[in-house]
């Protein structure tokens, strides 16, 4: 992991802002939230998405 | 050592390497200028409208309507406290009806008693309610994160607390992140039973008003097997790591592996059991319960997850997502997504979206009727059954980043909407819509 890290390109705080875009947010929008609990409700895979993974019976 | 404490162990012998590459961090950080982490108080309001239908409603026992709708308000408060700290208010109400809840109590007088049928008893329809209040810090150097959290979230047969943390270490000149997370829910059932079980624990059984008021058809010598729950208590534990880490200036990427535990009462009192080596009684169209299902009292969940977005150009983003997760009930599922905002114009972004998704069954899984009374476990929940499901979505979204619109203080400074389509290859399926608006103070 390491090595990974190190080979890749550091780019600089003045070449971020294409990955500062809030189309890039590596997480889910705030906006889909309820699009993701509906997911947690309705299927059995949670987590590793930001989203809730615990809490809430969800049986309706 | 058990399982549990094998479970817990894991996380963190995988932040190991994490923790070393941490010691050999780069010395680029500065003090010199501390920009605030937020510079003015934020608020957001978010809807939804979710519907959908199906014929495997889990509450009849993997027959019967799924009809369900619910709207959801919730408001979400960001307060810089000063330029290291914020805190976080997010306050939710969601009120559903659900045709299949409402035959909890099928027998409301009004009609036949019917799977495919909303009862109009008081089960129909409930008010979930949710508070959380989260408070974040910041080093000088903006290279670490701490955040606390505590939510309750309360509906009428299920209360919910929780209480979490997080860690967030950023280096090689912010290019790389790296946190741990964990999370504890302790929530608690108030267990309500499908109604033509109630008189078989303590009552007088097929004695009871039900049974004189409504004639017993097929197996009149019903005798269901009921046994209350003895625990009402559900705890959930989670310890989630994640890593992402600039790519190129218009790509990046992040990993995130997930651990949850569960404990408790993890069955559904409701929802009712077909056993195919019993015979069947009836109340009218109604197929009385022969027992509610019965899961075990643990599970161990398991979701490796992974986003890679890429900045195309100045009018298109690649955004997409995988997961894979298993779990110690049998089920295994994999799920992949891509968005693609294109910017339509100086303040709108079209957000068409595909979602895949499939699983497969829990080991417990049985349809209707399939299940044998000399199981230990049985579930006809058809969330819990083999699926595969696609996902449609269009969203628009509206950006001023000036925030000419006021209302008093605050500045309009988005408008999301967006639209999805679930379509399971079973019967079921469901849209949603919904809406956020982002305001910021002046």
């Amino acid at each position: 992991m390491t090595c990974f890290i190190s080979s890749c390109v550091v780019v600089k705080e003045y070449e971020k802002v294409n990955i500062n875009d809030p189309d890039m947010i590596l997480s889910e929008k705030k906006c889909d939230r309820n699009v993701v609990v509906a997911h947690s409700y309705r299927e059995a895979a949670v987590g590793a998405n930001g989203g809730k993974m615990g809490g809430g019976c969800g049986c309706n | 050592m058990n399982k549990s404490s094998i479970f817990i162990c894991i996380p963190f012998l995988l932040l190991v390497p994490f923790l070393f590459l941490n010691a050999q961090n780069d010395q680029s950080s500065s003090n010199a200028y501390k920009k605030r982490v937020l510079e003015t108080a934020e608020v957001d309001f978010l809807s939804s409208y979710y519907s959908q239908d199906g014929d495997n409603a889990a509450v009849t026992g993997g027959i019967g309507s799924e009809a369900l709708t619910d709207a959801t308000g919730t408001i979400l408060v960001s307060i810089p406290l000063n330029d290291d700290d914020v805190l976080t208010i997010d306050a939710g109400i969601s009120a559903y009806t659900s045709a299949s809840s409402s035959n909890v109590n099928p027998f409301d007088g009004k009609g036949a008693a019917d799977p495919y049928v909303a009862s109009s008893g008081a089960s129909r329809s409930d008010i979930w309610t949710n508070v959380s209040i989260g408070y974040s810090h910041s080093s000088d150097d903006r290279n670490d994160i701490w955040s606390v959290n505590v939510s309750i979230a309360s509906e009428y047969d299920y209360f919910s607390a929780g209480v979490g943390g997080s860690y967030t270490k950023l280096f090689n000149e912010k290019n790389t992140e790296v946190s741990i997370k964990g999370n504890v829910f302790m929530d608690s059932w108030t267990p309500i039973y499908p109604s033509e079980l109630r008189p078989f624990y303590g009552g007088n059984g097929v004695n009871n008003i039900l049974f004189t008021q409504y004639s017993l058809t097929g197996n009149t010598d019903y005798n269901p097997r009921f046994i209350p729950f003895k625990t009402k208590e559900r705890n959930s534990y989670s310890i989630g790591i994640g890593f992402s880490q600039i790519l190129h200036k218009n790509i990046q990427a992040a990993l995130a592996l997930d651990f949850v535990q569960q404990e408790g009462l993890l069955s559904t009192p409701f929802q009712r059991v077909y056993f195919g080596d019993i015979d069947d009684s009836f109340i009218q169209n109604f197929h009385l319960a022969d027992a509610v299902e019965r899961l075990p009292d643990t599970r161990y969940k398991i979701a490796l997850g992974g986003r890679l977005n890429w900045f195309v150009n100045a009018y298109t983003t690649v955004r997409t997502y995988y997961r894979y997760y298993f779990d110690d009930w049998g089920i295994n599922s994999h799920t992949a997504s891509m968005e693609i905002p294109i910017k339509i114009a100086n303040k709108f972004t079209l957000y068409p979206s595909y979602r895949f998704y499939n699983q497969t069954a829990a080991d417990y899984f049985r349809p209707y009727e399939k299940a044998l009374s000399t199981d230990n476990y049985y579930t006809s929940d058809y969330d819990l059954s083999k699926y595969s499901a696609n996902q449609f979505g269009i969203g628009l979204t509206y950006t001023d980043i000036f925030t000419k619109a006021h209302i008093w203080k605050f500045g309009l400074k988005s408008i999301d909407v967006k639209f999805y389509k679930y379509d399971r290859n079973t019967t079921f399926q469901s849209t949603i819509l919904t809406a956020g608006f982002k305001f910021v103070m002046d």
